[in-house]
């Protein structure tokens, strides 16, 4: 692993809420187009700028596009950190001393499963995306801690949209539904099915396309999964 | 035994439960929060599984969470630990109809023990003495000063579902009664979802003593000796000792034998605590029982030598006690100091953030019970206990001489922590005459100790 913790992107929101709804698919695929350009021009900057720093998030907004880098303290999941994150102002958890890399390789967390595989392999240990600026995933992860069952349809290489279903798990009877967390493709899928997973377990990657196949993928077919 | 053990629960108490199971070679699961994910528990677990967010709601207090972690990682009991649901009995039911244990009094001795006023009226029957209190709970206003005129002001209003000294308030005058009797209904609300409301007499200058019983399934029990609780600031306990200053050693025998003889006879299981006041000239009174082990439990284990822990775990199992009321020896005095992120000097505020450098003291009868670590990150969401010292020594006189040692050589850096307040009772003459009440460091206020240490 680097020294810098790796990067966590997302597009928080890129949408115009104040427009109306009812608008044609050429409108909605043309803003696709354009946010999808913008992050292109952005993101290669910012994730240097965030990068050079010791700061451990950075926002810029132009017009309706928000983008929020921020880089996740080491050994977190990125993608729930923000609920444990306190308002605590200017503080750098990178930089803190509580850094989790220090603890040696027998002090990790070990995941759930009866076969008593560790939770961090189960992900793959490269669950996050190699920083291709072009090329950008997130990653689906679990509600609750419990058994997990993916939908049928929500298979590799299928088109979602951002609160898709992709799957529940099984909390003592109880489904609690597992998400797609943005647009995209469905990419490699990090547990079995029926697998015993722990809260935040990072579950099905989400592809998001670059930029050239996102526009042209905006005009083909619909989601494969309802709504 | 069990083959595998589900500790529900955090902080210390998560890591004293793991070094207990290790100890009886059962393997242990530690569920943790999203906001423990680094803590010391976690680390040294054999296996550790992420049961939800930081809110406890949806992590530490869901039985459902809890329940779901443990039948995945094929966990046969859970360790509930002290708050959260140690003392639920619902929870106890549901585990067990899941075909695991839970680690404490079944869930049908749980509820029995469930309401306090309906407890110190069983208990009552089987040979303790009571304190005056309402007839069951208070219906209303009317009701409530009518019973409050009966028993006698000054009274104390009391949740029926509380703990921990959460929601209650004493009164001296009907018109103080009426005007905080809706804020403690919606406190008591608000704090345990039940707004029951019981009233008992309010003794101006009081011990807090607790009586230490285990009981096996068979009906065997036995008293573990008493301690001493009277420091208190609001109704929380800050420093815990055995044996109590207060009474004889006759005395204290007399009041924990009649303790065993009636939970024993009401039908009580695993191990258990019963509170008394003691007035001035001695009387004691039954209060409340509590059902789970206890933050101050290493104070007994100091004087017995006896594994609490283990031997809760083990009658869980339905194993038999294996020793009787005289085997159990008690030997010298024992003080814990609970260590807490708050601020003396800033009305006991709480604190959270990373501890820069800690050093745990050591040296003779020095035992230090923490999850700290040099650069913990100790999470704002939870209670302010980073951990407690428990000090033993010979005789009460060299327990404190040692204790004064080991809290100076304490390093907490980082956090604001409430060391000074024990450094101040270690120079105070009426605690070290012990004659420590209840109310006296809210009487007094801690401003007046700490300034009364700084001048010596």
């Amino acid at each position: 692993m680097s020294d810098q913790p790796p990067l966590e992107t997302r597009v928080v929101e890129a949408a115009a809420a104040q427009e109306p709804i009812e608008r044609s698919a050429a409108a909605r695929s043309a803003d696709h187009a354009a946010i999808a350009g913008s992050i292109d021009e952005l993101l290669p900057a910012l994730i240097a700028k965030l990068g050079a720093t010791g700061l451990a998030e950075l926002e810029i907004r132009e017009d309706a596009l928000r983008v929020r880098l921020r880089r996740p303290p080491e050994g977190a999941v990125p993608h729930d950190r923000r609920a444990g994150d306190r308002a605590r102002g200017d503080r750098a958890r990178g930089a803190a001393p509580s850094g989790g890399g220090s603890h040696g390789p027998g002090l990790t967390p070990v995941g759930p499963g009866r076969d008593g595989r560790d939770g961090r392999e189960a992900r793959g240990g490269d669950g996050r995306d190699h920083a291709r600026p072009d090329q950008v995933r997130d990653v689906a992860t679990s509600p609750a801690v419990g058994i997990y069952h993916p939908r049928a349809e929500a298979h590799a290489g299928s088109r979602v949209r951002s609160g898709d279903r992709l799957g529940s798990v099984d909390v003592l009877g109880v489904p609690q539904e597992v998400v797609a967390p943005r647009d995209g493709l469905i990419g490699a899928s990090l547990v079995e099915p029926g697998d015993a997973v722990e809260y935040g377990q990072e579950l099905v990657v989400i592809e998001f396309a670059s930029a050239a196949t996102e526009g042209a993928a905006a005009a083909g077919p619909p989601p494969a999964a309802d709504h | 035994m069990f083959r595998k053990i589900l500790i529900a629960n955090r902080g210390e108490i998560a890591l004293r439960i793991l070094r207990a199971c290790r100890v009886l070679g059962a393997e242990a699961v530690v569920a943790y929060s999203e906001a423990d994910r680094e803590s010391l528990a976690v680390q040294l677990a054999d296996e550790a599984i992420c049961i939800g967010p930081a809110d406890a709601k949806r992590s530490y207090l869901s039985a459902a969470a809890m329940i779901s972690a443990a039948l995945i990682t094929g966990c046969d009991a859970i360790h509930p630990g002290y708050g959260f649901l140690s003392e639920d009995e619902s929870f106890a039911e549901v585990v067990a109809a899941h075909g695991m244990t839970f680690i404490g009094p079944p869930g049908a001795v749980l509820e029995r023990f469930a309401s306090k006023s309906s407890t110190r009226q069983l208990l009552a029957a089987h040979g303790l003495p009571t304190i005056p209190g309402s007839d069951g709970m208070l219906r209303d206003e009317m009701h409530a000063l009518s019973e409050a005129e009966r028993i006698g002001y000054p009274v104390l209003i009391k949740p029926s579902a509380g703990g921990g000294g959460k929601g209650m308030r004493m009164v001296r005058t009907p018109r103080e009664l009426e005007s905080v009797l809706r804020v403690c209904r919606s406190e008591a609300k608000a704090a345990f979802g039940d707004d029951s409301l019981y009233l008992e007499k309010w003794l101006d200058e009081n011990r807090h003593v607790e009586i230490q019983v285990v009981v096996d399934r068979y009906g065997h029990g036995v008293h573990l000796g008493e301690r001493d609780c009277s420091v208190q600031r609001r109704h929380q306990k800050i420093i815990e000792e055995a044996p109590t200053p207060a009474l004889s050693e006759a005395a204290r025998t007399e009041l924990a034998e009649l303790a065993v003889a009636a939970v024993v006879a009401a039908g009580y299981e695993n191990v258990g605590t019963l509170e008394f006041l003691v007035d001035a000239e001695g009387r004691f009174y039954f209060i409340e029982i509590n059902c789970r082990i206890q933050v101050e439990h290493p104070v007994t284990e100091m004087l017995t030598g006896i594994d609490m822990v283990a031997t809760q775990i083990r009658i869980a199992a339905g194993e038999p006690l294996g020793f009787s009321q005289p085997d159990v020896t008690f030997s010298g005095h024992a003080i814990e100091f609970r260590i807490n992120a708050e601020d003396p000097a800033h009305d006991f505020r709480p604190g959270a953030g990373i501890v820069e450098r800690y050093h745990a003291p050591g040296g003779p009868g020095v035992r230090v019970d923490s999850h700290l670590y040099s650069g913990y990150d100790v999470p704002p969401y939870y209670d302010s206990l980073l951990g407690k010292v428990i000090v033993w020594g010979p005789d009460r006189a060299s327990a404190i001489a040692r204790s004064r040692v080991a809290l100076d050589e304490l390093v907490i850096d980082g956090l604001t922590t409430n060391v000074s307040i024990h450094q101040a009772m270690l120079l105070n003459e009426t605690f070290l005459e012990g004659r420590m009440t209840t109310n006296l460091l809210d009487r007094v206020g801690s401003a007046a100790f700490l300034a009364a240490a700084a001048r010596s």
